[in-house]
């Protein structure tokens, strides 16, 4: 149900199973596979997608109670769902979920893991999940508040509304609102701006002192960062005598 | 008023407001004498308890254009044959300085206000992100060029751009590295206020005094027993 593909050094991740592009597992693409697409050296940024109309509807309900049903592990399935959104937010090169349409439950916490959210007018965003006696399951009941605050986040996740492109954008629960026709275009030509002149290496340690200043302690983290300086700064000095 | 001249810097003490100056005209370029002599005046401020609130800002049109490249080349290409002889792990001296006189400036008992005119880039404008002000006239322009030299900020511009403007805008600025404008800067919550340059200066210097009001000397003796230990 996903689609990958390699255009210009951005890797373009479709979650292809329209006209909802519902996540019909909890691991929408396996670790190893996304590990393997992602980790080569060609590529300096990711692009999260939807195939058609929609970005995703998320979760498919009737799927999660079959599962049950079934006695399926679902803890470990969420887990690994998790896993592969933990992967994502954790990769060194820029990920940017271009949104359009519905961007529902799963999908939204897709969206949420990734760094930079850009989404057509016409976007529709809401996590359901309440309407249903359910909570977000993979991350956003975490990441909302850390990407909107507490006040916002309940109001999203107990109320269950539905929100419009320009409300997200002023929630800051999107980054950039652009015309539906101009998305992709306006997406992909974003990753190209920031990633195409810069050496990986570069890059790669721009958004790891990003993730260090998420992860680790302020003086390990201010450590690190002076670390990735000198070897760059080393390089370069060498390079040019 | 009491002045000081450094060989980068001056410094001016009037009625508890401390007014910095980098002051290697045109563009207050960021050498590594200006390091050790800006680590030498912050902890004389700091030691010295005479000064409530601290202006920073540069001489003549410029705040500072960030760090002398070729100057920093130098010291990391000779700091890298003294560290082959000694400890591989250690980190470049002036690296570390650089980084605790920043770190300090931030965690200042006393408010720091970058009054910013002209060019503003680089480890200048990490400077005035260090900084728990930030008023600039209209014409000023900011920047993290340094990806564009293929180096990185060093000095906690990036996470402290991050806390002000987010995870999205600061890969943006810092990848792309291009320099925008003041009302870009205020828009992005990178700057707190924009002030007509013929006034900008004094209107730092009114508003530290105006805040100065809240200084407690008890915190400040708390701060240096943490920080200095004594």
């Amino acid at each position: 149900m996903t689609r990958w593909e390699i255009k210009e050094h951005i890797g373009i991740l479709t979650l292809d199973n329209p006209p909802g592009n519902y996540i019909l597992e909890p691991e929408f693409v396996p670790l190893e596979q996304i590990k393997e697409w992602t980790t080569s050296a060609e590529i300096k940024g990711i692009m999260i997608t939807g195939g058609g109309k929609h970005f995703s509807s998320g979760g498919d309900l009737s799927q999660l109670y079959e599962k049950i049903q079934k006695e399926v592990d679902l803890s470990d399935q969420m887990d690994r769902g998790k896993a592969v959104l933990d992967f994502l937010e954790n990769l060194n090169i820029p990920v940017l979920a271009a949104i359009k349409g519905i961007c529902f439950g799963g999908g939204l916490e897709i969206a949420l893991a990734s760094h930079i959210r850009v989404c057509s007018d016409s976007s529709l965003f809401a996590l359901p999940e309440s309407n249903y006696n359910l909570i977000p399951g993979l991350g956003g009941t975490v990441r909302l508040p850390e990407r909107i605050g507490l006040p916002e986040s309940l109001k999203l996740i107990l109320g269950g509304d539905m929100i419009s492109a320009e409300e997200a954008l002023a929630l800051k629960l999107v980054d950039y609102v652009v015309p539906g026709t101009d998305l992709l275009d306006f997406a992909f030509r974003f990753l190209l701006k920031i990633t195409r002149e810069r050496p990986l290496k570069v890059i790669q340690s721009v958004m790891q002192i990003l993730k260090n200043s998420r992860l680790l302690p302020r003086e390990e983290a201010m450590k690190e960062e002076t670390r990735l300086f000198c070897e760059l700064a080393l390089e370069e000095a060498r390079r040019k005598n | 008023m009491i002045s000081v001249q450094y060989k980068t810097i001056t410094f001016d003490l009037d009625e508890g407001v401390g007014i910095l100056h980098l002051n290697r005209p045109p563009s207050n370029v960021m050498t590594m004498d200006f390091f050790r002599e800006f680590y030498e005046v912050i902890t004389e401020i700091h030691l010295s308890l005479e000064t409530k609130a601290l202006v920073i800002s540069g001489k003549g049109r410029h705040y500072s254009s960030g760090t002398d490249l070729q100057d920093l080349k130098k010291e990391i290409l000779r700091q890298d044959t003294t560290r082959a002889r000694y400890a591989k792990t250690e980190t470049p001296e002036f690296i570390n300085l650089n980084y605790q006189v920043f770190n300090r400036l931030e965690h200042s008992p006393i408010p720091v206000i970058s009054s910013i005119t002209g060019i503003c880039l680089g480890s200048a404008f990490e400077l005035a992100l260090s900084s728990h002000f930030r008023f600039c006239s209209p014409e000023a322009v900011f920047g993290l060029p340094e990806t564009t030299f293929n180096l990185i900020p060093g000095l906690g511009g990036i996470p402290k751009m991050k806390a002000l403007t987010g995870m999205a805008r600061t890969i943006e600025l810092v990848l792309q590295g291009k320099t925008f404008s003041s009302e870009e800067a205020l828009s992005y919550n990178l700057a707190d206020k924009i002030i007509a340059k013929k006034l900008l200066l004094k209107q730092s210097i009114l508003f530290a005094r105006s805040i100065s009001s809240g200084y407690r000397k008890e915190k400040h003796i708390l701060y240096l027993k943490t920080f200095f230990k004594i």
